[in-house]
């Protein structure tokens, strides 16, 4: 229909007043559901992979004789399609930015048939010339317009430029080993892409806030689901950054936004310890009077659980173990009981749920459109007539 | 520089765990030799994880066969429908149960058939792009309310 990503949705209506549109909010519960299925599959059908994000997945193939990669490809596909139902677009070739090129073509062009294969120089060539600079994965918004200003258009433009043309120009490593990849050299290295790894949750409030109680609660919530998250991976995280921002679309009221972190002197991956910094953050940042649209907690400086680094002077070993031993247990209890059976006060909404209890993340994140989830809970189940 | 957790792929869907009776000093169990895993419903009736979704009876139509309002269905998608299987079919916008009907494939149509006299069965022609949503491989009721 031609709707761009971040359309305000009360725009919509104005837009296209004849159409027909179903609006849905973005339901992560079901979407992470249903793409872990999809990495399973994914798993039992390929030598290594790497969950890049919710949504991306590499495999690596060292060497494929005897493979039809092509012909992989696409039974992968369509066993994804048939199990999950959903469908999902296929790119291989020899570096990762070729790959998640093809797999841009896989999902434009039906001929494909959700998979496409880069695999000699023709192709390849062919490829980078149909490929517009600012869509090339590594190359953000700012490079690009740089790259555009200095009459790099495609990516092969930008790929048939000179080894020493693209260091005396930029003098940025990912943009070289960007340029180096768009040539067919594998140089965007994995540790490199687990490195860049932070840990984010936030959240688009259901209206807006301006309360700072409502602010910090949500806050909480999601330096907890942080260090959850933390914990899940077997991780700490050493800078806890918190930014929160108004509503840019309504040009009618005051704007304001703030990122602000705050470092660690020790990696933890402590619920109480992460909602603690995230909560001194928002109050450095935060401002009365202003309509606030959406907040967000980051982990960053993430490092291996152990051996840790510690910090002589703030260490206190049996604190440590404490806490260690209640995260334990409250992880368990949330994940045998359901979420958020057991939550810091500081998570709790000063309002009342139905019952007269106070309000959960889960209730007051709820929002207007939000798609049931048939996967992940009892009550959402669909029904069969 | 921190390293990256490869995964490797398993190949076969599962991975045999061998029981692992554990190392004692003293008198060994006599029941180590009798150890089974436990029955688990999770393992053994849900074959393909990935693609088995849940569903709630809603109506009476396949009541004669003992699938009735409110039973839970166990779906795998992954599972090819044959004819006289329960199944799971998405028309007009609705989910519904019943049983797959091939016996006039042939003519080029195929059925839908509930289990209730009430109820009509659902005919549908091949050119329609009809696909079976999914195969019932198991339902649960529940006797104690």
């Amino acid at each position: 229909m031609g709707i761009k990503t971040g359309t305000p949705y009360f725009q919509l209506a104005q837009q296209f007043p004849d159409a027909k549109i179903a609006v849905f909010s973005s339901n992560y519960e079901l979407y992470g559901e249903l793409t872990g299925r999809v990495v399973s599959i994914i798993r039992q059908k390929a030598p290594a992979y790497f969950r890049y994000s919710i949504d991306e997945c590499f495999v690596y193939w060292e060497g494929f004789d005897g493979v039809n990669l092509k012909e992989w490809g696409e039974n992968l596909h369509k066993r994804i399609r048939k199990s999950v139902g959903m469908p999902v677009s296929i790119g291989l070739a020899p570096t990762k930015t070729l790959a998640k090129m093809a797999s841009h073509f896989a999902k434009k062009y039906p001929g494909y048939r959700h998979c496409c294969l880069i695999d000699n120089e023709e192709k390849r060539k062919k490829a980078l010339k149909l490929y517009p600079i600012d869509e090339v994965w590594g190359i953000g918004r700012r490079y690009a317009a740089k790259l555009q200003s200095l009459g790099v258009q495609t990516a092969y433009d930008f790929a048939e430029k000179s080894d020493s043309w693209v260091r005396a120009t930029f003098n940025n490593i990912v943009i070289y080993r960007t340029w180096q990849e768009l040539n067919g050299v594998d140089a965007v290295p994995n540790e490199e892409m687990a490195k860049k790894k932070s840990i984010c949750t936030s959240r688009s409030f259901n209206g807006m806030v301006t309360g700072s109680d409502t602010l910090k609660t949500h806050v909480s919530n999601y330096a907890a689901r942080c260090a959850e998250k933390l914990r899940q991976q077997g991780t700490v995280g050493t800078i806890v950054a918190v930014f929160l921002h108004t509503n840019a679309f309504r040009e009618d009221l005051p704007q304001y936004w703030n990122f602000q972190e705050k470092r660690l002197t020790v990696g933890t991956n402590s619920t109480i310890d992460i909602v603690k910094a995230a909560s001194e953050v928002l109050r450095s940042i935060y401002i009365k009077g202003y309509h606030y649209k959406k907040a967000g907690v980051i982990v960053m400086g993430i490092g291996p659980n152990s051996p840790m680094q510690l910090d002589l002077f703030d260490y206190n070993a049996e604190q440590f173990q404490k806490m260690k031993r209640l995260d334990a247990v409250i992880d368990r209890i949330n994940k045998v009981n359901g979420t958020e059976t057991i939550v810091l006060g500081s998570q709790q909404y000063t309002q009342k749920d139905g019952k007269g209890k106070a309000d959960v993340f889960a209730n007051a994140i709820k929002h207007d459109f939000r798609s049931k989830n048939p996967t992940t809970r009892w009550s959402d189940i669909i029904q069969l007539k | 520089m921190q390293s990256i957790k490869l995964i490797k792929g398993e190949f076969n869907e599962h991975i045999e765990m061998p029981l692992a009776p554990g190392i004692k000093a003293g008198f060994p169990s006599p029941a180590e030799d009798y150890l089974h895993e436990s029955l688990d419903f999770n393992r053994d009736l849900i074959k393909h994880p990935e693609s088995t979704f849940y569903g709630r009876v809603d109506g009476d139509s396949m009541e004669d066969v003992g699938i009735c309002d409110g039973d839970i269905a166990v779906i795998d998608r992954s599972v090819e429908p044959q004819n006289g299987d329960v199944v799971v079919g998405y028309v007009n916008g609705d989910f519904t149960i019943k049983f797959l009907d091939l016996t006039h494939k042939g003519e080029g149509y195929i059925e839908l058939r509930p289990a209730n006299k009430n109820y009509q069965p659902i005919r549908i022609d091949i050119d329609d792009n009809f696909e079976v949503w999914g195969v019932v491989v198991w339902t649960i009721k529940n006797w104690k309310k």
